[in-house]
């Protein structure tokens, strides 16, 4: 049936060609630099030097900060993907109702979407600052507290704020998949499941569920992506600190290579980083559409 | 191929020079400024201080040399020139505060390559001695501040501490002065083990203990006992409650603030911390004192300096005439017309003999930090690996804040600097 | 329409509006009995004792006090507070807060009623009322007739008539302080609050009578923002009431819906929450944004000009340099991405599968890692420092997002009109062109503002690549406003409302278009 479209060989291939050629120089082109510099010797003022094979990568893995970012990293990604995807799922499904004022709360649900990362998390930290921070300040006013409370406490509470922002804002992008998922669905699915005597959670399980799959899947992979990836709300928060304990993969390797001037050991780093996003997404991936040939 | 095109450009151009070197064409060079404060960029590129700003001025008093300068923030500065040398980008003069990495790499011009006699001699002779690795100067002294105790008057008499702290153990009754006077309200002492400035808690506390960064050899020598007492000292501050409740995020611009509002009783600041307190609102009695040390030992005020220094480019078409440019560009900027101005405007403190005049006729205040600058002491930043170092003692101070051991971690550090 | 069974649910429905109706009466009632005083002045005089000789002078400091503020025709008590504690030397140890409270401590009924003009007073409570009434009626389901609508309209008018008295506290609440007013009045600082504020008001309600007695009154008004958010809040609940009793739902239903509301109101404020402080803290003065003492939840003063300065500064142009580059990036992406995505949704070739993952992993880099390798492919081509080298890096970035949305809206339309058209004669290009593309119409526009809020959110490349102030995007131009010796968070987040209010207008505009263009990326290939 596609064939119609196609009256040379090479015709597709023309199509897909100028989005290769974006993608091979302004991607592909600074990922093999970035490999390359893996296996080099950087000095500190950043002179690249000559082949040193896999010593970067020694040095990365055998840091003593490593395992606890990488720790922080799976608590990162899963907690924000997890908890996002859950949360926008019951949003869209909250949003998919009919009900007065749905309009408005969707343009508000657009909003931590729209700004930038960088300006949010400069306003979350202002917000959570003990002394003259905004929520103490509100709480304070309402009557709600007596006291200012010191909203981070411990490395421990301030990374968990740096998740919850982070799942703050990651809901509305799974929230409109999710939504559009549902929009598709032909309300007859859910009338015939109704005269079978079907119950919300059953038509949950056996109707929503298979039908939003598809949408949630890349949506998905493409979410661990951009979380794995994501940088600017801890880097403005804490920096790390302290001690790179509230450091992911990303800002790890991100102060390694600006801060302490250990380009080599960053860049192998952040090989490792892809590695371990392929394996992830390929499994993931292969999980969900095993039965499908969707998505991209 | 590139390289040989470029040699083959280089030539031609340098030839052509000579034929018509009368005739030289336009200079560009490429500065990088770090951005001190909200005035900065205003000063050099945007309407400055008189109408005109100093781009402005400068390439209209020195046609044939263009200027393509750029006011980086501090947070983003390192990140911008390592990027930019890795890709043999660099800039041909530099603001910034290190510059052992890059001496060392054999990236820099050495000063007397660029700098005119007259200029050089102005500079204060301890600040230049600060820049220079065997022998050589590597870079100028663009600016410097002192650090002293910053206290609330008004918050120490009502709690009963009568003069400031001198000696650590003044320090902590003062602060169980503070506490018991005022409980959780007031905060008796200021500490920022951030990752932006936690190298200067570092020298604070070790200095104030005969320790410090280096021995008499001039050798790195961060385990000493005296360190690993006085920083032991400076967590038992924070773990007796006697500090600002997370050292490691609360950073100077908190601290800060927290004084201007009379929630921090003490605090070791910039000679600055006056101006920027003016800004807010109520008004903070503020006095200064000598940096508290241990018992036995004496207080060493903490001097910080930042640096001009010109990149090689080994591409560039004339050499000379752009040691020349550079030579021009440092002269204008260090002219008291225009060198005043910019020191003043965010309260630094100057490098030069020739502002002095002109700063402490506008304000006496300064003719003390200059007496307060010059037997301060100053980090280590000629050796080659202070930029670890700095790194290192930061994350010491935050290991030791979630409860590490000192003593190991002092070891370790020493071990992985002097171990290369 | 389905008649319910009348017993048992309507039984309940009475009694949940009974309960409700006691509640709201008994919070109601409580108002005059509630004590209404203001905190003009705190000292806090530590290692003291009652009685002491530090004891006399800090009282003497405060009644001296309160004799300048006497001398301002206003009248206060002083309040002392004695906190006791142990010290670390074992020692008994207290310290004394004193407080000048304004001494016309008055009930709730005698705030509502103090000295307004009898005729201004009804002639607003009247308005308020009516216009509580007919909200009322409109948000009345429609099955309510009759008497009951009727008597819910009446209820939400006497309500709004008792809200009314209360509402002079909130702009008192929210807007100054008297106590804070006052100190800067004492240092001599210029009080732009107080000053417009006050006036303004009497001449409102007296005519410009009231004078200095109005601040006397105002300042009887307590910090208790509470008991009026609630006396507002009954109009509201009224009607909820109303639903739950008139409606033909059953009950289960109807409180599902109720919770419904909750939910999402509060989800709402939550999400907007950041935003809110973004657009306060963006009119705040530099002072107030590190204000320690004295809180208020919006700006004593606000300070518009503060958008100017920003402006001022060089926002104007960081803006027409994001609008550059994120239209030069959509620009460059739609342009590689819709003929990629056409291939991808038509066209059946060889390495189709191999093709996905190449676009997959180019994602899989952020730029953040990338910054050597970008920094150095733009010195290459001599793009460094330059918008364009921006915009190309962002199109290429965003290009497998724009494939995936892309190629879904394009499968979810039927082949059949561009076969028919191209079995006519039309080339493929030309199908495209005229048929599928104005069909995709709406998924074309979310894919593009997808891209072209991507680009104009990037951060860290812009950085990096951009040297001359002119050129930098407003994320990076934003950062003066962190300086090495402040933050000035005033201007920071006046830029950053400059930056996000466009955005969010567009987005806003296009959230029809947001799930539809989304779907498409779900439909199977």
């Amino acid at each position: 049936m596609r064939s119609v479209f196609v009256r040379h060989r090479w015709e597709p291939y023309l199509w897909i060609l100028p989005s290769i050629l974006l993608m091979l120089i302004f991607v592909v082109f600074p990922i093999g630099i970035v490999f390359r510099l893996a296996f080099s010797n950087i000095s500190r003022a950043g002179v690249v030097g000559d082949f040193i094979g896999l010593r970067n990568f020694q040095d990365a893995v055998s840091s003593a900060a490593f395992p606890q970012v990488m720790l922080n990293t799976l608590i990162w990604v899963v907690s924000v993907v997890g908890l996002s995807t859950l949360i926008g799922f019951i949003c869209a499904m909250v949003l998919n109702q009919t009900f007065f004022g749905r309009k408005i709360a969707r343009s508000i649900m657009v909003f931590p979407w729209a700004a930038s990362l960088v300006i949010q998390a400069s306003v979350w930290n202002y917000i959570i600052k003990m002394e003259y921070g905004n929520l103490n300040n509100i709480l304070l006013n309402l009557g709600f507290l007596q006291d200012p409370v010191n909203w981070r406490i411990s490395y421990q509470v301030e990374f968990i704020w740096e998740c919850a922002i982070g799942i703050i804002v990651t809901i509305p992008f799974v929230t409109f998949t999710v939504l559009s998922g549902l929009q598709s669905i032909d309300t007859a699915y859910y009338e015939a499941a109704t005269v079978d005597g079907a119950g919300f959670w059953n038509k949950l399980r056996h109707v929503t569920l298979p039908l939003v799959k598809p949408s949630l899947t890349v949506s998905t992979v493409l979410n661990i992506i951009y979380v794995f990836n994501s940088f600017p709300i801890i880097y403005t928060i804490t920096k790390g600190a302290p001690a790179n304990k509230t450091d992911t993969m990303v800002t790890y390797l991100y102060m390694l290579a600006f801060y302490d001037q250990r380009k080599g050991p960053a860049t192998a780093l952040s090989v490792i980083g892809f590695v371990i996003l392929c394996i992830a997404s390929g499994i993931y991936m292969m999980i969900t559409m095993r039965k499908e040939d969707g998505g991209i | 191929m590139k390289k040989f095109l470029s040699i083959i450009l280089a030539l031609t151009m340098f030839l052509s020079l000579a034929v018509v070197s009368a005739n030289a064409e336009d200079i560009t060079l490429d500065v990088i400024i770090a951005q001190y404060g909200p005035n900065t960029q205003e000063w050099f590129l945007g309407k400055g201080m008189d109408g005109s700003n100093f781009v402005e001025k400068f390439e209209a008093a020195n046609p044939g040399i263009k200027l393509n300068l750029e006011v980086v923030s501090w947070n983003d500065l390192y990140t911008v020139v390592s990027t930019r040398i890795s890709n043999n980008n660099a800039p041909d003069i530099l603001n910034i505060d290190v510059f052992a990495d890059y001496a060392n790499e054999g990236l820099l011009m050495p000063v007397s390559d660029y700098c005119p006699e007259e200029l050089f001699k102005d500079f204060f002779p301890s600040f230049i001695d600060q820049s220079v690795i065997d022998g050589t100067c590597w870079a100028v002294p663009d600016l410097a501040s002192a650090r002293a105790l910053f206290y609330n008057v008004d918050l120490l008499k009502e709690a009963g501490v009568e003069k400031a702290p001198e000696t650590w153990a003044e320090l902590e009754d003062a602060s169980q002065a503070i506490i018991d006077a005022y409980g959780g309200d007031v905060y008796p002492w200021g500490i920022d083990m951030t990752t932006d400035e936690g190298q200067a808690a570092f020298a604070y506390y070790t200095w104030g203990n005969k320790g410090g960064f280096v021995d008499d050899n001039g050798e790195w020598a961060l385990n000493s006992d005296a360190n690993v007492e006085a920083i032991e000292y400076a967590i038992g501050l924070v773990n007796k409650g006697f500090t600002n409740p997370n050292p490691a995020t609360q950073t100077r611009y908190d601290l800060q603030d927290m004084f201007a509002a009379g929630k921090l009783a003490m605090l070791i600041a910039p000679n600055q911390l006056p101006t920027y307190v003016a800004d807010k609102e109520g008004k903070v009695n503020l006095a200064t004192a000598g940096v508290p040390h241990n018992e036995g030992a004496t207080s060493s005020s903490v001097g910080v300096m930042d640096r001009i220094m010109a990149f090689k480019d080994d591409a560039a078409p004339d050499q000379a005439a752009r040691n020349e440019a550079i030579g021009k560009f440092l002269t204008f900027f260090y002219d008291p017309v225009n060198y005043v101005g910019w020191v003043s405007m965010e309260g630094f403190l100057p490098a030069v003999n020739s502002a002095v005049g002109a700063l402490v006729e506008s304000d006496p205040s300064f003719q003390a930090w200059l007496d307060v600058l010059g037997g301060a002491k100053f980090y280590p930043t000629t050796k080659a690996e202070w930029n670890d170092v700095k790194q290192g003692v930061i994350d010491v101070e935050q290991q030791a804040l979630t409860g590490g051991n000192v003593k190991e971690l002092l070891d370790a550090l020493q071990a992985k600097i002097t171990g290369k | 329409m389905k008649r319910l069974p009348e017993s048992r649910s309507s039984r309940m429905r009475v009694l949940i509006l009974i309960a409700l109706a006691i509640l709201l009466t008994a919070a109601f009632c409580s108002l005059p009995f509630l004590q209404f005083s203001s905190q003009m002045y705190v000292k806090r005089s530590p290692n003291t004792f009652v009685g002491d000789e530090k004891y006399l002078s800090a009282r003497e400091a405060v009644e001296a006090q309160l004799e300048t503020f006497r001398a301002q025709g206003i009248d206060g008590v002083i309040d002392e507070q004695v906190i006791e504690r142990v010290n670390s030397k074992n020692e008994k140890t207290s310290m004394i807060i004193f407080t000048i409270n304004a001494a016309n401590k008055r009930s709730g009924w005698s705030v509502m009623t103090a000295g307004l003009p009898a005729s201004r007073w009804l002639i607003l409570a009247l308005a308020l009322g009516a216009a509580a009434w007919v909200l009322t009626l409109i948000s009345l389901p429609p099955v309510i007739g009759g008497n009951v609508r009727n008597a819910f309209g009446i209820a939400a008018f006497i309500c709004a008539l008792a809200s009314f008295f209360l509402i002079p506290i909130v702009p008192l609440q929210l807007n100054l302080n008297l106590s804070r007013a006052v100190d800067l009045y004492l240092a001599g600082e210029e009080v732009r609050g107080i000053e417009s504020l006050l006036p303004a008001l009497d001449r409102f309600l007296f005519g410009g009578e009231a004078g200095d007695q109005l601040e006397t009154m105002l300042s009887a008004l307590n910090y208790s923002i509470l008991p009026a958010l609630i006396l507002l809040l009954i109009p509201a609940f009224i009607t909820i009431c109303a639903s739950i009793l008139g409606c033909r739902r059953p009950l289960k239903k109807t409180l599902l819906r109720v919770a419904l509301y909750v939910s999402v109101i509060l989800f709402s404020l939550f999400i907007l929450y950041p935003f809110f402080v973004m657009f306060i803290t963006a009119f705040r003065s530099n002072a107030e944004t590190t204000d320690m003492h004295f809180l208020h939840i919006l700006p004593v003063n606000w300070v518009f000009s503060n958008l100017g300065d920003t402006l001022d500064r060089g926002v104007l142009r960081y803006l027409i340099n994001s609008l550059l580059i994120a239209g030069g990036a959509t620009g460059i992406a739609m342009l590689c991405g819709i003929p990629a995505a056409y291939a991808m949704a038509r066209m059946d070739f060889k390495g189709r599968k191999i093709y996905l993952g190449f676009v997959i992993m180019s994602q899989m880099f952020s730029p953040v890692v990338l910054l050597v390798g970008i920094s150095r492919l733009m010195n290459t081509l001599h793009m460094n420092d330059t918008l364009a080298g921006l915009m190309f890096i962002n199109a290429a970035f965003n290009q497998a997002f724009a494939i995936w949305l892309l190629r879904g809206t394009f499968v979810s339309i039927s082949s059949e009109m561009e076969q028919a058209a191209c079995i006519d004669g039309c080339s493929v290009l030309g199908a495209m062109l005229r048929i599928l593309l104005p069909m995709a119409a709406p998924g074309i526009v979310t894919t593009l503002i997808f891209v072209f809020i991507n680009a104009w959110n990037e951060y860290t490349v812009s950085t990096v690549l951009i040297s001359t102030a002119t050129n930098r995007p407003i994320t990076v131009g934003i950062t003066q406003f962190s300086s090495f010796n402040m933050i000035e968070w005033q201007y920071l987040f006046a830029a950053a409302l400059l930056a996000t209010v466009p955005v969010v207008i567009l987005f806003m505009l296009i959230e029809k278009h947001l799930a539809a263009g989304l779907t498409a990326g779900g439909v199977k290939g």
